[in-house]
């Protein structure tokens, strides 16, 4: 028998392996197939099946997650699915690993980073999500927590649940947000589909929960009875990405370049698994800031202590010359009433991701420009609010002097 | 057993005065009290009801503890975070392992022989599902019966003799999150458990079993539902997500009939959900977390309660055991219960009456300047409690806690308690994002750093009277391993580079020590055999720290590789 017929009878329905280092193609002949002569069609497909098969893209899913991945083959997942369209584009077929993400950190540790997977699909586009260890793909979509009501009902903002029965979930930010409102009644549950079903029933009057479970029910299950709106502000959205162990940057590379070339895809599965389509709204300063909170900053401002074991040196702002030493002035003052909350008082913090006393060493030229887009967008999924209908830009720019002047060397 | 024997034993169980026969419910509570009374016995987690870890042993003493040697080693079969306290009744000793348990044995005491072992059967999503790391601290004996918390959430019973289940009863649920890590607590006729875990929104609760059918008799939430005292003390609805779950030991004291067991911190971590979040937080103090409680075992009723750190924001589990101590203060005998919490502070107060006598900082504390006698309530320092846009800084102790579930002991000879405390601080702030089932959420961060004065844990001799360290062996690392104390004027303890010492208990003098591979946080215990005292403790270090100790919790890590192993002394 001819060595082309040898070749030709490795199609014997098993995937092959390709072994990278050695680039052999291991393959696999049962005994019987020896015996076949080669015909003309099987001479083309003996061409095709020599190419190297490459190795299953290994998806990390759990498996009982939907509407992100579920071990059902009818209703796969959005993210599951999300996986196969861009395993398609690089031309490798997709292999669920499943594993439950009860613990999501701890799940990632033990199978991304592992080795047991190369991508997990769904994480959180954020570098402080594990990072470096983890390293992200651009942006597949955005998620956040939504407000469900029935249809007949307008939502805008949370001012419309005042007096109203709002489901939310167990320690999330909808929860932080609600407990300091005394006009809205909070009833909290420890799953979203839980907080659905109570709102099906009627115990609630509305939720406030994660908008892609919130959606999915709701077209699955609730017949489109609610509408489900989409909602930002500090911890409130966040974009998802693919997630790979920080090695793999080649990988990435391949799949950002799949998830442009499937972005079609994506959107015609948001709306499979019934993504919320409406919103963001946005929610405004008085909602996202907790009165409480606010109560206790007034208190520290009164107090003014500057911290004394801050890891920053609490540098004083230095003395300015007169033809600015006013702005600089009004900008501190604009400064600790409203930036200060989150930042510092003085911009003296010891989160790094937020001290901004370091703008000039992290942008360098651009400090001024960086500062002024941000200001005017806000960071949403940083949970930076934009302020631009809260100050002009003579404001803003009494702060950017004050900050000029507490810059670190 | 010859009728010479038995004829003292009763006298034995006689001298103790009322133990329990009263109810008039099984011999159960008999069994335990007449092993724990025989000397020669650890028949229990903390050898007794009052959890003192004291063996009345002496043969063993500050004069020849140089000459201890290795009896027998047992190698576990399982590795990672062994934290088991074996029990030694008569000559047999039951331990249990890591993973479920993977094994409970039942050795020879003098020779390692196995005479059985018991392998439950653990669900393969049970590692997915638990919280926390794959712990077991121990097995109780009673009425012929080893009792077995697990990892599953289920409670088993099995024959001493030949290993056989007998029973099991579901406590928890584990697709909750939450497990069993602690050996339950045996009082006449039922066996008291709580679980652990509930990271996710369980509310606290304690559970006994008849011991005979595993069927439950009552159930007591630690988090009060509405119209009953203390509900009022939660906001909203957080209440019925409030945490407080009892996960570690229970302690019992025959005379007032009184159980003791501590609960964990509240949740979520966000106070202003469940409370005001800030220093001012009036009556919402979220009771009974972080408490002690004082339990009638027959009906489960709490008779009283000590809450060390209300509205906590700082993961300050009121956990730790309650130590039973008959100590003469200010010229009075006062039967009392102490505690060293994990929030810094060494808590004395009267256990009939649940009157705080004292409480002083053990370990630098930076979160409360000092704890107010009258009403138990802590003097905070409002800059330590992070608000969200706000952190925390310099919070000392850290989350781990001044002294974490590894146990302490009290020895009635020197009147000093031997506690493995830990010497940490934090910074505490809200930004940090996770992920769980899909859903993402802001957690809170808490980066650890070593606390004043260069050393991150210490074995110190605390004098509970004067409430004051009278010496201490500094440790290079936090998280060390429970104490032991013996009549012969020696404290026991291992540290986490896997080295086990014996002290002088009187002045902290190192007296012998033996390098035995894997860092150790297990207690060890004394028993003796046919006139041989040993000394036994189960070694295996933890994996988890470094998720909660950050850059320390790695050099715990590495200190010394997984290991799991008992390892038995004599002379």
């Amino acid at each position: 028998m001819s060595t082309s017929a040898l070749r030709g009878r490795h199609r014997t329905g098993r995937p092959h392996r390709l072994d990278s280092r050695s680039g052999k193609v291991l393959a696999w002949l049962p005994a019987a197939l020896l015996l076949l002569a080669p015909l003309p069609g099987h001479r083309v497909a003996a061409q095709e099946a020599h190419k190297e098969y490459p190795k299953p893209l290994r998806l990390c899913a759990d498996p009982a997650n939907l509407p992100f991945s579920s071990a059902d083959s009818k209703t796969p997942g959005l993210y599951l699915e999300i996986g196969e369209a861009i395993g398609r584009a690089i031309g490798r077929a997709v292999t669920p690993v499943w594993n439950l993400t009860y613990f999501g950190k701890r799940a990632v540790r033990t199978t991304l980073l592992a080795g047991k997977c190369d991508a997990s699909i769904g994480l959180p586009l954020d570098a402080d999500f594990m990072g470096p260890r983890v390293i992200f793909s651009k942006p597949l979509l955005k998620v956040g927590y939504a407000l469900v009501a029935p249809n007949s009902v307008a939502v805008a903002g949370l001012d419309e649940l005042k007096g109203r029965r709002v489901a939310v979930q167990f320690a999330t930010t909808p929860q932080s947000l609600l407990a300091s409102r005394d006009d809205i009644q909070m009833v909290t549950y420890r799953e979203p589909e839980e907080a659905m079903g109570a709102l099906a029933t009627g115990q609630v009057d509305a939720a406030f929960i994660w908008g892609p479970i919130a959606g999915y029910v709701n077209k699955t299950r609730l017949d489109n009875a609610f509408h489900v709106v989409s909602v930002i502000g500090p911890g409130l959205q966040w974009p998802a990405a693919i997630g790979f162990a920080s090695g793999q940057t080649g990988l990435r590379q391949e799949v950002d370049q799949a998830i442009d070339s499937v972005a079609g895809e994506i959107e015609a599965l948001k709306i499979k698994y019934g993504l919320p389509t409406e919103g963001p709204i946005k929610l405004g300063q008085g909602e996202t800031a907790p009165r409480i909170m606010l109560a206790a900053m007034q208190n520290q401002q009164v107090s003014q202590a500057a911290p004394s074991t801050a890891v920053q040196p609490a540098e004083p702002a230095p003395p300015a010359s007169d033809q600015n030493s006013g702005e600089i002035a009004a900008g501190q003052e604009l400064f600790n009433g409203t930036c200060a909350h989150c930042h510092g008082p003085d911009a003296v913090t010891v989160e790094r991701r937020i001290n901004l006393r370091l703008m000039k060493r992290r942008y360098g030229d651009k400090m001024d420009e960086t500062f002024m887009f941000t200001v005017m967008n806000g960071r949403p999924e940083k949970g930076m609010p934009d302020w631009s209908g809260a100050f002009n830009n003579d404001q803003f720019t009494k702060i950017l002097s004050f900050l000029h002047s507490v810059q670190t060397r | 057993m010859t009728s010479k024997k038995s004829r003292l034993l009763r006298g034995v169980a006689i001298a103790f005065g009322v133990l329990g026969c009263q109810a008039g419910t099984g011999h159960a509570n008999d069994s335990l009290i007449r092993a724990t009374a025989d000397a020669n016995n650890w028949a229990m987690y903390g050898r007794g009801y009052d959890n003192t870890r004291f063996s009345p042993l002496s043969q063993i003493t500050a004069q020849n503890a140089a000459q201890l040697k290795l009896a027998f080693a047992y190698q576990l079969g399982s590795l990672r975070s062994n934290e088991a306290t074996p029990i030694v009744i008569g000559d047999t000793m039951y331990v249990s392992t890591s993973w479920g348990p993977k094994y409970v044995y039942a050795l020879d005491a003098k020779t390692g022989q196995k005479k059985w072992q018991y392998e439950p059967d653990i669900p393969d999503d049970v590692m997915q599902y638990g919280c926390c790391d794959v712990v077991n601290r121990g097995v109780t004996y009673a009425d012929g019966k080893i009792f077995v918390g697990r990892l599953d959430g289920f409670l088993a019973a099995v024959d001493a003799k030949s290993g056989e289940e007998l029973w099991t009863t579901q406590v928890v649920d584990y697709k909750q999150g939450a497990v069993i890590t602690s050996p339950p607590l045996v009082v006449k006729n039922l066996v008291i458990s709580g679980f652990g875990g509930g990271e996710y929104g369980v509310r606290g609760s304690l559970q006994a079993y008849d011991i005979n059918t595993g069927k439950q008799v009552w159930k007591t939430w630690t988090v009060p539902g509405p119209g009953e005292p203390g509900n009022e003390t939660w906001k909203g609805d957080s209440w019925q997500h409030g945490g407080g779950v009892v996960w570690l030991i229970g302690s019992y004291d025959p005379k007032t009939n009184t159980v003791f067991y501590g609960t964990s911190n509240p949740s979520p971590w966000n106070a202003a959900v469940r409370s005001t979040g800030t220093s001012d937080y009036g009556n919402l103090r979220n009771l009974y977390t972080a408490s002690t409680l004082a339990i009638d075992p027959d009906t489960g009723k709490i008779k009283w309660y000590l809450q060390s750190t209300p509205q906590d924001a700082w993961d300050f589990d009121g956990v730790n055991e309650a130590v039973l101590a008959d100590l003469k203060i200010a010229g009075q005998d006062v039967p009392a219960m102490l505690k060293a919490d994990r929030n810094g502070f060494f808590y004395v107060a009267n256990r009939e009456t649940g009157k705080l006598i004292s409480a002083e900082k053990f370990v630098p504390t930076t979160w409360a300047e000092k704890i107010d006698i009258a009403t138990a309530k802590p003097v905070e320092d409002p800059e330590k409690r992070a608000q969200i846009g706000r952190p925390a800084k310099d919070i000392c102790p850290n989350l781990i806690g001044g002294k974490n579930w590894q146990p302490m002991s009290y020895n009635p000879g020197t009147g000093l308690v031997y506690i493995p405390s830990n010497n940490l601080c934090m910074g505490w702030s809200v930004s940090e994002v996770s992920y769980r089932k899909g859903v993402f959420y802001l957690g809170a961060e808490f980066p650890t750093s070593p606390g004043p004065g260069g050393y991150l844990g210490e074995i110190m001799a605390w004098d509970p009277v004067a409430q004051k360290k009278v010496w201490g062996v500094k440790e290079d690392l936090p998280f060390n391993g429970g104490t032991l104390t013996t009549a012969g004027g020696l404290v026991f303890y291992g540290n986490l580079h896997g080295v086990f010492r014996a002290l002088d208990a009187k002045s902290g003098q190192e007296l012998w020590k033996m390098n035995l591979g894997s860092g150790i946080g297990a207690g060890p215990i004394s028993y003796s055999v046919d006139g041989k005292q040993y000394v036994a403790v189960v070694v295996g270090r933890t994996v988890s720290t470094a998720a909660f100790m950050g850059a320390i919790g790695n050099q715990i890590i590495e200190a010394t590789p997984e290991g799991g192993a008992l390892f038995v002394f004599s002379q």
